[in-house]
């Protein structure tokens, strides 16, 4: 499946392009509000200096006259970077004063009596003109003189930079902010996918209850699907268990008649040869017996921790009833078993039978394939956990083996027997109690020993 | 002397060969080291106060040869204006005290802006979009003769100059010098900018003027010539430098600078846009401005300086800016509306009809 990268990115990359977007629109009306407002304001001055200049024409003796007001100058010098150029003429179209050759393009004989303003080019720079007429009363009648005033763009265009330059400034703090108030909008809103995903991460794999958690709207889809999933896959499991509990009940009855069957066979009848024969039946048929009956344990436990309600548990208690049931009356006379009770009360959380059974198999084993002279089952405290450690003279599990002995059927290669259920059993049991199963490695002055740790209740000892 | 000598043949030259270029008179200082460039400077300004500026400008750029050509105000702007036009060879820089005439130049185009370290201290009103820029700092005062003019009658302001006309006209008829305002860029300038700034007081001296007979002449040096010869006793309208100079070499002159508002002139310096060696006329530039041209203008060409006190023996008061009575002449558009030549030719001829009478 290709990878398309984190939601996060995904929507930040959106959420980018279209503040991206934004800004780049808000900056392109930012320039043509910051143009027009520039124009807007110089346009006043250069109107002001036109009508104050247009103020002084006068017609003195029926002559037109025309004194150049330098006030008008200093208000265009407001913009202080700017050329100014100028032209007055009279009703017949003469100069009176001014560039002569200043052609706006605006045609003087038609009157105006509003000023006009616009663009044009003098002497190779970009201008603003304004062309501001005005009635005169001579002997001849009335007549129209005109002022032309032009002004170059350098203060307009500086302005306008100036004005563009910070609203792009603003634009992109906003964008900014924005993008960061994004970030943590979405990161947030994103929350329930990471702990949907960290809840599924923590699961153990055997947990098959269905997924408790509050999840928004959209995500119910997919909370209520793996939780159909999870119901399918429990149930199927089930089915199976009880197919494997039911089959292993079955096996053993005709197993039992078969053993029965097999010892009222009378050996001192066989021949040498039948009767080795007759041996190995009986050992395979009690090894036969022995995994049905771990299968119907580990189905058992397996079965109670689904339906059981955990409750306080004694460890001394527990420990003690598992080595009476794994050790048998009939154990070899030269074998010296112990069992070491903790001083104190040690009392953890569980399911009283299936620590038993665990013990039970921990103890079985060491007897079956460790324990040579000696066995001893001791129960101890280790900071919060409680501990149940067998300890036996055999040659051990090298330390290699140590999390392959634990999977179900796993074969030891250093024995021809296979190791069945019991390890399987100890350590499901201890990983459902929130313990675990550990090795000892076998040295000089200490034997091989195997225990099952549990945490202890808070303040449960007594 | 020389000048007048220099505006008579000038003037002479124009009125035969008009289409010729109207030159003035030419100095070259040899450059000290190897020569590895030359700098025409077209100047409206008195050689003689140039010189120890370029003398110790060549101490700084050993290898530029100087050549200095001197003009009349009114001639070294049409001769500006030709060259913009392509019709003349262009200076690397112009210097004039007409700073009027250098805004027109700059505004018509013909100005190439210069941007430097020095170019950023000039002050605000004496820099035009960095193409016209004012490096000097000069008052206009008052010249008084001290033997004819009793310490009573000395004016302190354009208001007692107005009184003393009005209240001994007799006194003092045929003895009050000017520019003749027609003749002299600068001397318009500063009438038009004495109209402006004080239209009554101005219209009462122009009134007392018209009444007693005044003596106007073309320029500082010939009215200072005036008063040192006792055909004048008091000049009016005096650019402080010339003043200074004269007073240093006749102590019989006296100079006021008025306490109601002194005009300040900054004489314009101005790179022509088609300008052969512009990279020297910046680095002049650049010198005039700097700290070590400035303290050489003081000392030898100009006397006055922005922030500095008066220099000894000049009347006036102490802080001259920070008062408010010195006017500086802002470098900027407003002196387009002095070169209108409408208002020119009205203003003058009506300066002319009440002081000359005619």
């Amino acid at each position: 499946m290709a990878h398309k990268g984190s939601l996060f990115s995904r929507l930040m990359w959106r959420m980018a392009l279209l503040l991206g977007l934004g800004a780049a629109a808000l900056i392109t009306a930012a320039w043509f509000y910051a143009r027009t407002a520039a124009d807007e304001a110089y346009d006043r001055l250069l109107l002001g200096a036109a009508f104050q200049m247009s103020e002084n024409l006068t017609v003195q003796d029926g002559v037109i006259k025309f004194d150049l007001p330098a006030s008008a100058f200093e208000l265009l010098g407001l913009a202080d970077s700017d050329r100014i150029f100028y032209r007055v003429v009279t009703p017949d179209g003469k100069t009176l004063t001014g560039y002569n050759d200043l052609d706006t393009g605006v045609d003087l004989t038609a009157h105006q009596s509003q000023p006009v303003i616009g663009n044009s080019t003098y002497r190779g720079v970009d201008l603003r003109h304004v062309t501001v007429s005005r009635v005169l009363t001579q002997k001849s009648g009335v007549v129209w003189a005109h002022v032309i005033v032009a002004q170059t763009l350098e203060s307009r265009r500086a302005l306008a930079a100036e004005l563009t330059t910070r609203a792009t400034i603003l634009v992109a703090i906003m964008c900014l902010l924005a993008l960061a108030g994004s970030a943590i909008a979405v990161r947030y809103s994103l929350h329930p996918v990471d702990r949907l995903g960290r809840v599924l991460a923590r699961r153990e794999p055997q947990d098959l209850t269905p997924l408790d958690l509050d999840v928004p709207r959209e995500l119910t889809p997919f909370v209520d699907s793996i939780n159909r999933f999870i119901t399918r896959l429990s149930e199927r499991m089930t089915l199976m268990q009880r197919y494997i509990a039911d089959s292993a009940h079955q096996i053993r009855t005709p197993l039992t008649a078969l053993n029965a069957q097999v010892s009222l066979i009378d050996d001192e009848k066989l021949a040498p040869a039948d009767r080795r024969h007759m041996e190995r039946v009986r050992r395979r048929a009690s090894e036969l017996s022995r995994f049905t009956n771990q299968l119907l344990n580990h189905a058992m436990v397996i079965h109670r921790f689904d339906s059981v309600q955990l409750a306080p548990v004694k460890l001394n208690d527990v420990a003690r009833k598992a080595f009476r049931a794994a050790v048998p009356m009939t154990v070899d006379p030269d074998l010296v078993v112990s069992f070491e009770a903790s001083p104190e009360e040690l009392m953890v959380t569980g399911d009283e039978l299936s620590l038993r059974e665990a013990i039970v198999n921990i103890i079985d084993n060491a007897l079956r394939h460790g324990a040579k002279g000696r066995l001893d089952v001791k129960v101890g405290r280790d900071g919060d956990n409680g501990f149940v450690e067998v300890s036996d003279d055999g040659p051990g599990i090298p330390p290699e083996e140590w999390g392959n002995v634990v999977k179900r059927f796993y074969s030891s290669r250093s024995e021809d027997q296979v190791s069945g259920l019991g390890f399987a059993i100890a350590a499901e049991v201890a990983l459902a109690l929130n313990g675990r199963i550990g090795f000892r490695e076998k040295t000089e002055e200490r034997p091989f020993a195997i225990h099952i740790a549990l945490p202890l209740i808070e303040g449960g000892q007594a | 002397m020389i000048r007048r000598l220099v505006t008579g043949i000038t003037f002479s030259l124009v009125a035969a060969l008009p289409a010729l270029a109207i030159e003035g008179a030419r100095e070259v200082f040899p450059a000290p080291g190897p020569q590895a460039g030359r700098l025409v400077i077209h100047g409206a300004t008195d050689l003689e106060t140039m010189r120890p500026l370029i003398l110790d400008f060549q101490q700084v750029a050993t290898g530029v040869t100087v050549e200095f050509v001197d003009y009349v105000t009114n001639d070294l702007y049409r001769q500006a204006e030709k060259a913009c036009a392509g019709e003349a060879e262009s200076g690397d820089i112009l210097l004039s005290s007409a700073v009027d005439q250098l805004v027109r130049l700059a505004n018509d185009g013909c100005a190439q802006p210069h941007r430097s370290a020095e170019t950023l201290t000039v002050a605000d009103w004496a820099n035009w979009r960095d193409e016209v820029f004012g490096f000097t700092f000069e008052p206009v005062v008052f010249v008084y003769d001290k033997r004819a003019v009793p310490v009573e009658d000395v004016p302190k302001s354009h208001e007692d100059l107005a009184d003393l006309l009005r209240l001994k006209p007799t006194v003092y008829s045929g003895r009050i010098g000017t520019y003749d305002i027609e003749a002299s860029g600068v001397g318009y300038l500063l009438a038009f900018y004495d109209a402006r700034h004080a239209p009554t007081a101005y219209g009462r001296l122009i009134e007392g003027l018209s009444r007693i007979d005044t003596v106007t002449r073309c320029c500082n040096s010939e009215v200072l010539g005036e008063i040192a010869s006792g055909r004048v006793r008091l000049a009016y309208n005096v650019l402080g430098s010339y003043a200074y100079r004269a007073a240093s070499e006749n102590p019989d002159l006296g100079i006021v600078v008025p306490n109601d508002y002194a005009l300040v002139l900054s004489r314009g310096a101005m790179i022509p846009k088609d300008a052969e060696h512009p990279q020297i006329g910046k680095e002049f530039m650049n010198y005039l401005l700097s700290p070590r041209g400035r303290e050489v203008a003081r000392q030898k060409a100009f006397f006055f300086d922005d922030g500095k006190p008066l220099p000894p023996g000049v009347e006036g008061p102490e802080a001259l800016m920070e008062s408010g009575v010195g006017r500086p002449i802002r470098i900027g558009p407003a002196l387009l509306a002095a070169q209108d030549e409408s208002q020119r030719s009205s203003f003058i001829a009506n300066w002319k009809h009440l002081v000359s009478g005619e």
